[in-house]
Parts: structure tokens; sequence; C-alpha cells
């Protein structure tokens, strides 16, 4: 169990429903996978439009709605699609994403802070997703958001985590909690993320485009869990040298 | 004449009456005109004038 946004989850790993085949698939993350937190994001819809499915209808209603800011280009956008996404779904849980650029889709850290402190002022459980960006982030924590989501490796690379020498010190001096999002592309990395001291992660391509989705996420439910309890038991430190295991005296001679 | 997403169409009537026109479920639609949010309860009331410019949003899969 832990305390996030308002709420007690008993899962670490988060799912971002971009990308699925089928959204029928989100009900049965819910229940075999343990998920609790669903990714959405805001786009138009209507006769001319590619989309005429929307996902809300798949979310199981105990579930959490994470709506995300996808596509907004400033903090102005940022805020009118959140505005969006809490009419529609009741849920304050707002996922900051404003890029810029759709080749590396790095997050704007200047537009991401402005759009968080107006939506932190108006009610708003606000989940930036950032650069690993220690200043940044206490930036962040200072104006009241609950949680930061700095990026493992760019958006749907499947790198891993390609900055743990910028992640650390984040998790190591942020009080708030560390949602380690995007890259992440095998359970092992989210295990890593996990033993790192993480508090969740949030995954979407890795699950979503594999051949099946909710064993994907049932895999990374355990990586999940298994990273964060021997991060609480503590990891061990390394040796450059063999140390044995068995007692080095007392052997048989024959 | 009005704009809905980008595409101009003749309508006449409120913000609810276009989206059943358009075989949309109002249930999960968000309505902005002119850049503004359209409350629900207001939709029957909001009757749309020639040059609105309207988008009709709702909710796809996302990370």
């Amino acid at each position: 169990m832990f305390e996030i946004g308002g709420k007690t989850l008993k899962s670490r790993l988060f799912v971002g429903t971009g990308k699925l085949p089928d959204y029928s698939v989100i009900e049965k993350m819910y229940y075999e996978a343990g998920v609790e937190v669903f990714a959405v994001a805001v786009r138009r819809i209507g006769p001319n439009t590619k989309h005429t499915k929307n996902v809300l209808e798949y979310i199981p209603k105990d579930a959490v709605i994470m709506v995300n800011t996808s596509g907004a280009q400033d903090h102005k956008e940022a805020v009118k699609i959140a505005m969006i996404g809490r009419e529609l779904t009741n849920s304050n849980w707002v996922k900051v994403e404003i890029e810029k650029d759709t080749k590396y889709l790095f997050p704007d850290s200047i537009e991401t802070l402005k759009a968080c402190e107006i939506l932190v002022k108006e009610g708003f459980k606000v989940f930036p997703y950032i650069y690993p960006d220690l200043n940044l982030a206490k930036e962040l924590e200072l104006i009241g958001v609950e949680a930061v989501m700095p990026l493992g490796s760019p958006i749907g690379t499947n790198k891993g985590i390609g900055c743990e020498v910028l992640l650390k010190p984040i998790i190591n001096e942020i009080k708030i909690p560390v949602i380690i999002d995007a890259g992440i592309g095998r359970p092992s990395h989210a295990a890593k993320a996990m033993e790192m001291g993480a508090d969740a992660v949030l995954i979407n391509t890795a699950i979503a485009t594999s051949s099946d989705p909710v064993k994907m996420a049932i895999a990374f439910s355990k990586a999940v869990e298994a990273g964060r309890l021997a991060f609480e038991v503590g990891l061990l430190k390394e040796y450059e040298y063999a140390q044995a295991s068995s007692p080095l005296e007392d052997f048989i001679t024959g | 004449m009005i704009r809905i997403n980008d595409k101009e169409m003749e309508f006449c009537g409120n913000v609810l009456e276009l989206l059943l026109s358009l075989n949309l479920n109002p249930q999960v639609c968000a309505v902005l005109v002119n850049g503004e949010i359209v409350k629900k309860e207001m939709w029957e009331n909001f009757l749309l004038k020639d040059g609105d410019y309207v988008e009709i949003v709702s909710f796809v899969g996302g990370g």
C-alpha cells in the first residue's frame, strides 16, 4: 500500500493506454495484473477524425484515471486540456506533458513549470513528466505537485534507465513520490527502477505493443513488486573479489 | 455556417443537437466553442451561431 495523489494504492505499476490493439485488455490488466492507474489522452473526436472509440468506457470504475496533456505545445494548452479532462472524468489527476519537438518528445521544462503552477492552484493533483533534472524537481516539489515523473529514456524507445546518475539524486533528495516514466522497455528495467528507490513506474509502449499486453502487464507487475521488496530490504554492496558463501575451513581432506 | 474540428458545415441548433446529429455519445464528449469549454449543463441552452468554431473532444488511449 502506498499513498499518492490523495489515494491509497496497492500497485506501483501505472499503465498508459496508448497504442493498445484493443481497449478491452484494460479491464483484464486491472483484474489480472492489479493495475490501478491508467493514463489517457484527450483528442478531437468526430465524423472526420481517426478516433471514434472513447477509452473511458473501457476503464473499470474503481481504477484511477490520469489524464495526460500530450499534444499541448505550451502551458496554456496544457491547462485547457486538464480542464477538459476534469470536466469529463471528474478525476483531478493530471499528467502534465508538454512537448514541442516530435523527434525526441522531450518535455519542455519552462512550460511544464508554468502549467504546474496554474494547475496546482486550480486544485488538480499534478504529475509532471520531466527530464531527470533535480533542480526542476525541487522547484516542482515547492509549488506543490503530487509527484514528479522523470523519464528513464525517450518515450517509446525501450532503452530502459538511460540516466541512472541523474535519476538517483532526484530519488534521494525529493520527498514527494518519484515515478519513472518513459523508455522502460522490459520488466527488468522496471525492477531496476524500483530497486533504485522509485515509488512507481509508468509503462505504455512495452506493454501495449507486446504480443500479449495482459501477460506483459502481469510480468511488469511482478517485476515492480520484486524491485520494491528488494529496495525495502536494502541492496547489498558490490565487492571486487569473491566472498565465499560456504565456510573456507574444515575442508574434507579424504 | 459553423466550423467543426476544422471542417465547415451548415448547422442550426444547440450544442446537444449538434452532437446527436453527428451520432456522437454526448456522455463521453466535451465541447469547446471558440476555444472555451461549454459545460454539459449549458449544452441545451447554448445556440450555435454563424461563424462559431466548435471542437468536440473525447478520450483516447495515451501514455
